[in-house]
């Protein structure tokens, strides 16, 4: 979306895809922090 | 039509059902149920039986109008030319057994069930005519409010009336007709669909056929608007203004018979009069412009081939704009009405197209997929088949020494099934849990070494 809009985003920010949101499961979400992640943005 | 019987790379089989399809693209395997003709390929459609025969039937193809034999061809120019028996009528008296020189009858033949394998398929199974309800615009419970099939056949040379157009109630040549548009079509209590300005063409060309028939006829068209959207069709809509047809932009309000007469009393509001005038007009026959549906067997035979549809009950293409030609089935094309409603021009293009997507994939003699499929692992895997029940195209089967067993060509990659799996035994390729892990690990420690945060 960003993409399309040409909207600005931070080039620290690293998308992960996947199939659908309800693929992301907590165990992602709590890997990604603690390899040291500030933020997680789940978006569908 | 005649051209396919007589194409030797074609193999026609009509009076044919198909009952299973098994497969996929360039393997498909097809069972087609063969109903019994009665009659076998010395027939040469010379028609002497028909005369012979006592027992008769209204005729399907002239809308229940006029009378077919038990033993007939549906229409003059059917192909193949050889005649068929209905049983249903038949007196079995054996008539046409003996007027028969080329002793073509056969009582004694069985319907008959076989396969055939094929590469690709084309759907065209066609439309049928929406027929109103009754009582709807006064249609079956006033004789002289027929549809546009039916005017069709009478205007027809070689219709039930020979091409003199006649009402039904009396037989009077009607002195004025009023063209319905709509009927069944955009209108949310019954198809929100347009019908792709068909039924708007086909009323146009019916009613210069009126109006050339008898120009003293008056011939009226009540339309929400006229949708002449093609090569041709406004000049020819704008011909048939020159020639004295009318149009009322108006829906159709009250429709009564005066039962002396059988005239029909029509309320029109002339939306396009400067005070919208709304009045009653008197007509001697009433043609209803019926929508276009998916032809009428096509709900059993989807059974089979299971093809998803859209909201309007016809067949969805792979994509709305890009790709109007193939399904969402590989080896699976579509031409015609099976698809939407359309005009004869644009079902040949979307038929040539067809024909061409599926040549092109039959002479190509491979097929790539993508590798994004399901994979199943065979230790965790307790066979407890709910990925196969979870499936949408069939393509898990559960066995004994293997679990779930994945057909690589069937699976389409959706990961229904890895969303319901108890053990995590079926994944999808390429968006497995551990390959989420080990993504989010490399992202981020490129991203922290490369500076600060993430």
């Amino acid at each position: 979306m960003a993409g399309t809009i040409r909207a600005q985003y931070p080039a620290s920010l690293r998308p992960v895809r996947v199939m659908c949101t309800a693929r992301v499961s907590s165990d992602m979400v709590m890997r990604a922090f603690n390899k040291g992640a500030d933020g997680v943005i789940v978006g569908g | 039509m005649l051209e396919t019987q007589r194409s030797t790379n074609i193999e026609l089989f009509t009076l044919a059902e198909v009952t299973d399809l098994q497969g996929y693209i360039g393997n498909f395997e097809v069972e087609i149920l063969q109903h019994a003709r009665y009659t076998n390929q010395d027939c040469n459609g010379c028609g002497a039986c028909f005369d012979v025969c006592p027992a008769n039937a209204p005729s399907e193809f002239d809308q229940g109008m006029g009378p077919r034999k038990a033993i007939y061809t549906s229409f003059a120019q059917a192909v193949p030319m050889q005649a068929q028996i209905d049983m249903d009528v038949c007196i079995k008296c054996g008539n046409c057994e003996v007027v028969c020189e080329l002793t073509a009858v056969n009582f004694d033949q069985q319907d008959t069930k076989f396969s055939v394998k094929v590469g690709g398929i084309i759907m065209a199974t066609g439309w049928d005519e929406y027929e109103p309800e009754y009582g709807y615009l006064g249609y079956g419970k006033f004789e002289n409010v027929i549809t546009q099939l039916s005017l069709e056949r009478m205007l027809a040379p070689n219709g039930p009336v020979v091409g003199h157009l006649h009402r039904p109630s009396d037989g009077k040549p009607p002195e004025s007709v009023l063209f319905v548009q709509c009927v069944g079509s955009r209108d949310i209590n019954r198809n929100v669909y347009c019908s792709s300005g068909v039924c708007c063409m086909v009323s146009i060309k019916n009613a210069k056929l009126v109006k050339g028939h008898n120009p003293s006829t008056e011939v009226v068209v009540a339309y929400i608007d006229i949708r002449a959207a093609g090569k041709g069709y406004e000049e020819y809509y704008a011909a048939s203004r020159r020639e004295g047809v009318k149009y009322i932009r108006s829906k159709v309000g009250r429709v009564r018979e005066d039962p002396k007469t059988g005239n029909l009393k029509v309320v029109l509001e002339d939306t396009l009069s400067p005070d919208k005038t709304i009045r009653e007009y008197e007509f001697d026959m009433l043609v209803l412009s019926a929508a276009m549906l998916p032809s009428k067997t096509f709900g059993k035979l989807n059974k089979v081939v299971n093809l998803s549809k859209h909201s309007s009950g016809f067949l969805k293409e792979f994509h709305q704009r890009l790709n109007t030609v193939d399904t969402d089935v590989p080896g699976i094309a579509l031409a015609g009405a099976c698809h939407g409603p359309k005009a004869i021009s644009e079902t040949i293009m979307q038929a040539k197209g067809a024909a061409s997507s599926i040549g092109k994939l039959l002479t190509n003699g491979e097929y790539r997929i993508n590798l994004i499929r399901a994979i199943s692992d065979e230790e965790k895997c307790s066979r407890c088949g709910m990925c196969a029940a979870a499936c949408p195209f069939e393509a898990i089967k559960i066995t004994r020494e293997e679990g779930a067993v994945v057909d690589n060509i069937l699976c389409r990659g959706c990961g229904l099934c890895a969303a319901v799996c108890p053990s995590e035994a079926i994944t999808v390729r390429y968006y497995r849990g551990d390959q989420y892990e080990n993504l989010i690990d490399a992202m981020l420690e490129d991203a922290l070494k490369e500076g600060g945060h993430a």
